[in-house]
């Protein structure tokens, strides 16, 4: 590995933008914040998904998660409560102090098995097209496919049936 | 080429921070946002095994496509049961969620 490529250069760009975003995600004071910045997270992962060669997931990735769920959670928020984030002063300190050092120390692990893991000679490259995805999706997986049209259509049906008002 | 440690090391970021945003924000909405980070590192992990991992092949990208489709129906879900939540009890604090507790 010799100096920065332009690859490099890229995906520092987008993981910088999506820890940033995230991290604004978890402290913004306001919620159309909170939004904009999970918009961006979505968008610099599905950047991270072109540089991987998956073209079919990133474009997937725009549609359902910048587009369709960003608008869910625009209407989430205008229907509850939009003013402020923040509920009063925090009693649990403690609280927040201790997940802060659990999820650090969680971190911290995972960095170091990632760090010292073994992978067996980077092969190159491996690209693949929406058309292996597709025969995938339609040959070994075929059952796993009609099981999530299933459960979407469950969960269109329990999300009407839930945030319907009760007609009594 | 990027190295797969460095896609593997963001993925642990993203869902600590994920992670965290669970355990200790108080608005709902926020905490599904976080539930929704933490799905979005497992499918950097799942496509970033499937495109440059020892043992490359589509079967990664096709189980991402599945993480998604679960992820979508778990948000609408969830936000349906917090509006009518809010509906019912008027916030979304999870500190006043405490129905169960005396």
């Amino acid at each position: 590995m010799t100096g920065l490529t332009g690859e490099m250069i890229i995906f520092f760009i987008l993981a910088l933008i999506a820890i940033t975003c995230a991290v604004i995600v978890i402290n913004a004071q306001k919620m159309s914040h909170m939004i904009l910045s999970m918009i961006f997270t979505f968008l610099a992962i599905a950047g991270i998904y072109f540089l991987l060669r998956a073209e079919f997931i990133g474009i997937i990735q725009i549609i359902v998660y910048a587009g369709a769920m960003a608008i869910l959670f625009v209407f989430a928020i205008m229907m509850t409560e939009h003013k402020v984030v923040s509920f009063g002063t925090e009693q649990h300190q403690v609280h927040k102090f201790v997940s802060f050092v659990g999820v650090s120390a969680l971190l911290g692990v995972m960095l170091y098995g990632i760090s010292t893991l073994q992978i067996p000679a980077q092969s190159p490259q491996y690209v693949g097209t929406t058309k292996d995805i597709g025969l995938e999706l339609y040959g070994t997986y075929v059952i796993a496919f009609e099981a999530a049209g299933i459960l979407l259509l469950v969960a269109l049906v329990g999300a009407i049936v839930l945030a319907r008002k009760e007609a009594d | 080429m990027v190295p797969l440690t460095s896609y593997l090391a963001l993925a642990a970021i993203l869902f600590c921070i994920g992670l965290y945003g669970v355990l200790t924000k108080r608005s709902l909405v926020i905490v599904l946002v976080s539930v929704e980070l933490m799905l979005n590192a497992v499918n950097i992990n799942l496509v970033a095994l499937s495109s440059i991992g020892p043992v490359a092949n589509i079967t990664g990208q096709v189980f991402s496509l599945f993480t998604i489709t679960v992820a979508a129906a778990e948000a609408a879900v969830g936000l349906a049961i917090l509006i009518a939540l809010y509906r019912n009890r008027k916030t979304i604090d999870s500190r006043k969620q405490d129905l169960l507790r005396n």
